[in-house]
């Protein structure tokens, strides 16, 4: 089995308007280059995109700032990209915001952001203390046939 | 470094096909109800949504979305897509857009059963 090297990639990116996009395509820049598949970067850059949605309508953070880290390997067995999404904004309760989530499927206006990361990432976990910030970190896996 | 989504409309017989191009969110959903509601306004109560040139959509763009598909539903109209692409259905799914509009996978079968030719 041959691995490649990992591939990191760090961004500090302006809480600006669509600035979402920006870690989109870096990310899923990195994801071509690991040889994964449409389907999967295009879940992970809309999961990429809700994380900073959530950083910069929710954090409430004094530096403006999203800081992301990308974390990309390949083998034969799979390809792998990890990411997180960080805000030094005030923090928020995980299970709080799952309990009053609507149900799959129930139309809803807002409070679906972390719904779709969890749907669209394999992995998903949140690092959050009240006014310590806020770090998303999620995983997309692509098995390899054969 | 805005993302500026555009909309263009074909108006057909009974209602009318909105193409959009780029980006669906706060903005871009806006836009789509501004056109959306002159249409309903003019008395439209078929609008067909074609997003094959949309590849990203937000949650705060879908809620724009079903907030146009709420104000057809009280003009007994009917709001339908077609030619998402997988993680757009996948998210409309999700965001429980699909059980209130009708989806298609191409254009062609849309028009057909919404009576648009």
């Amino acid at each position: 089995m041959t691995s490649t090297a990992e591939r990191t990639m760090e961004l500090t990116l302006p809480m600006v308007e669509d600035i979402e996009i920006a870690a989109a395509r870096a990310a899923a820049n990195l994801a071509r280059e690991l040889g994964m598949s449409s389907d999967k970067i295009d879940e992970m850059t809309h999961a990429i995109v809700e994380a900073c949605i959530n950083a910069r309508e929710h954090s409430g953070c004094a530096d403006n700032r999203i800081y992301l880290r990308f974390a990309g390997t390949s083998d034969s067995d799979e390809s792998r990209i990890d990411v997180w999404v960080t805000d030094r904004g005030r923090g928020f309760d995980p299970e709080e915001a799952r309990k009053h989530r609507p149900r799959p499927g129930e139309a809803h206006k807002r409070g679906r952001g972390l719904q779709l990361i969890e749907a669209h990432m394999d992995e998903v976990d949140i690092s959050t203390t009240k006014d310590g910030g806020t770090t998303i970190h999620m995983a997309k896996v692509e098995k390899k046939n054969g | 470094m805005a993302e500026e989504l555009k909309v263009a409309v074909d108006r057909r017989a009974n209602g009318a096909i909105l193409y959009t191009k780029g980006y669906i969110n706060n903005v871009g959903g806006e836009e789509i109800a501004n056109r959306a509601y002159e249409l309903m306004d003019q008395g439209l109560k078929t609008l067909l949504l074609n997003l094959r040139d949309t590849k990203i959509v937000n949650s705060i763009g879908i809620s724009i979305l079903i907030e146009i598909i709420e104000k057809m539903m009280e003009k007994e109209g009917i709001i339908a897509f077609c030619c998402l692409t997988p993680v757009i259905l996948k998210t409309f799914h999700i965001m429980g857009l699909a059980n209130y509009a009708k989806i298609f996978d191409n254009e062609e079968s849309a028009v057909k059963e919404l009576g648009l030719s």
